[in-house]
């Protein structure tokens, strides 16, 4: 009770302070400082989801701010806030799905992959994402996708070229899945609903509608490739340029960052109460995907080539090498 | 430039112990039963929503009780993240609405009484206007990130246009006789905005401000939800990805209140700033 009537009062007197000062500071809002104590600060633009546990993870155990990186984490509502933030400077890393990245640079802009970020835990029926559908479907396979309505997040991207090879892979025809957008947290009501047939989720959305009975009948990613390096982060070749010294001790404190959430699997678990509202059960029982330290060339070439097979990527080709490595 | 800032200022105090005795207590008679009536309707949602989810028409993990809406709003407010949250939506809000009213009124006033002016941007203002705030969001992103200034740029550029067209409204208003008399006592052009123009403007303004409050706190939510902003919004974006239904809810509740809560003071204000005017005194 103390802290409600506290909580009221510290925002009165907040909204009582910028009430004094509106009329004088018109136009210009706070803008963040760089640099207090000899720590750089240092914004990364990630999208509040377990992929990210790590980064919080090394941010509490001081692997950041022992390289003299002060963290801040700008928590936006997918890439499409993230990658203009990375490249206008207003973020100095961004963490992004591997197709968007590919997809970002065959369309010129200026970004390149620092460090791994995520990748496939490789368990078929208990990936990090997977395709499900309501307790009594017919839908028993991959390949009884054919024909029928899925729903994935964002199309022409990582979740439908996947589902598509997992599709292929079962023995169906990939060009005859019907996909439909749809944020991942509408999804387990949609199929409850029957709006769709199936739909590709990630966590955890997937332990959600798993508990309210849906069945998983493929898991795109892990079948694709077992190690399929998922998301990465990155910077703007710009601040790869200019401060070369940041990006690396970025890249190794993510590193060590990494290791740590995969050497402490019930750690990371634990840290995503406090960055997002997962809770109870669905956060003992979501699946976790694996945090390796290095990028997976060969799946990330598989994916490529899954993505200019479905023509994702126009007539143009994205450049592994020069984005990833 | 002074005639915003008096505006804003002086409206509070100018108000307080003043109106019409007899206004007044038939005003009370009234009022009794509007408060009451408003809280039968509100007790009715309730009740719908509570027996929504049991009733099998929506399923309850998609839709929970308000029992449980309740009780995950009474969690939110001990948390002290809430109110860091509360806080910056009412920041973003207030910012916004107190920059937009200054620049409406000012570029308002001046373009009204500028003929030339007006018919040169008349165009150009049905041209702007319509433009959706969120359109703008990309914009803001590569300005300003995600931080305060860009929820600022959404909620001035959509609550800008409603004070601004009220406001000319208001100064193409004024009684020709009066102007021609102020004109005639020799009144400068200062004069004429302050007792002329002004008086008649200020219920214009203040029915665009009342507009403006509203609009700015949709888009400062609809600005922390789409871009991540910190603030309400970006918490109930939060509590979707995370599948916290009922926080969702209840976070969606608490934006409603504040909406409420906005239009009840915004009519306060006009009330006390509009007290000698006909519409206010007959409205008692």
């Amino acid at each position: 009770m103390q802290r409600r009537v506290f909580g009221l009062a510290v925002t009165l007197a907040t909204v009582a302070a910028t009430a004094g000062c509106g009329s004088s500071s018109s136009g210009t809002g706070g803008s963040a400082s760089s640099g207090s104590g000899g720590a750089t600060q240092v914004k990364v633009g990630v999208i509040p989801i377990v992929d990210v546990a790590p980064l919080y993870l090394g941010q509490r155990k001081g692997f950041f701010s022992k390289r003299g990186i002060d963290l801040k984490m700008v928590t936006a509502q997918g890439g499409a806030a993230i990658v203009p933030g990375v490249v206008s400077g207003q973020f100095q890393f961004g963490f992004s799905n591997v197709t968007s990245l590919m997809l970002a640079q065959t369309k010129g802009v200026p970004i390149k992959s620092v460090v791994n970020g995520v990748a496939s835990n490789g368990k078929v029926g208990a990936d990090v994402t997977g395709v499900a559908v309501k307790k009594n479907s017919s839908i028993k396979s991959a390949k009884d996708l054919v024909g029928k309505k899925v729903a994935v997040n964002t199309l022409q991207n990582i979740g439908d070229t996947t589902v598509r090879e997992s599709v292929r892979k079962a023995g169906g025809d990939p060009s005859k899945v019907k996909f439909v957008e749809m944020p991942f947290d509408q999804m387990p009501a949609a199929l409850d609903g029957g709006q769709v047939d199936a739909a590709w989720m990630a966590e955890p959305a997937l332990t959600i509608a798993r508990g309210q009975g849906a069945r998983v009948v493929a898991s795109p990613f892990a079948e694709t490739d077992p190690k399929l390096t998922v998301a990465t982060y990155f910077t703007s070749t710009k601040l790869l340029k200019q401060k070369p010294d940041l990006v690396k001790k970025f890249t190794a404190a993510m590193t060590e960052s990494l290791e740590y959430a995969s050497q402490h699997p019930d750690e990371a678990r634990q840290i995503l109460t406090s960055y997002t509202k997962i809770s109870g059960t669905v956060l003992q029982k979501l699946s976790l995907p694996s945090w390796p330290t290095d990028i997976d060339m060969a799946s990330l070439q598989k994916l490529a080539s899954l993505g200019e097979e479905d023509g994702i990527f126009g007539d143009k080709k994205p450049d592994l090498n020069a984005l990833f490595s | 430039m002074t005639p915003p800032e008096t505006a804003s200022v002086t409206t509070k105090p100018a108000g307080a112990g003043t109106g019409p005795g007899g206004a007044r207590t038939r005003h009370n008679l009234g009022a009794a039963s509007a408060p009451l009536r408003g809280l039968a309707g509100l007790a009715g949602l309730v009740v719908v929503l509570q027996v929504l989810p049991h009733s099998g028409l929506v399923s309850g993990d998609y839709l929970p009780p308000a029992s449980e809406m309740a009780r995950a709003l009474w969690h939110l407010l001990a948390e002290g993240a809430f109110w860091a949250a509360l806080g910056d939506t009412l920041t973003g809000w207030g910012l916004g609405l107190a920059i937009a009213v200054a620049a409406g009124l000012v570029a308002g006033i001046v373009i009204g009484s500028v003929p030339v002016l007006r018919a040169v941007t008349a165009s150009t203002i049905e041209f702007l206007r319509p433009i959706p705030s969120v359109a703008l969001i990309p914009v803001a992103v590569l300005l300003y990130g995600t931080d305060l200034r860009s929820v600022l740029l959404l909620v001035v550029y959509a609550s800008f246009w409603q004070v601004l067209v009220q406001v000319l409204a208001g100064t193409q208003d004024v009684d020709p006789v009066a102007e021609d008399t102020a004109r005639s006592y020799r009144l400068g052009g200062w004069g004429r905005v302050r007792y002329v123009m002004w008086p008649t403007a200020l219920p214009y303004v203040m029915t665009g401000v009342r507009l403006a409050a509203t609009v700015a706190l949709v888009l400062t939510i609809t600005a922390e939800l789409v871009i991540g902003a910190p603030g309400l919004g970006h918490e109930i974006a939060i509590a979707q990805t995370s599948g916290a239904v009922p926080q969702v809810y209840a976070l969606v509740l608490v934006t409603g209140l504040l909406g409420v809560t906005v239009n009840l003071m915004a009519r306060a204000v006009e009330r006390r700033a509009l007290h000698w005017h006909p519409s206010v005194r007959r409205e008692g």
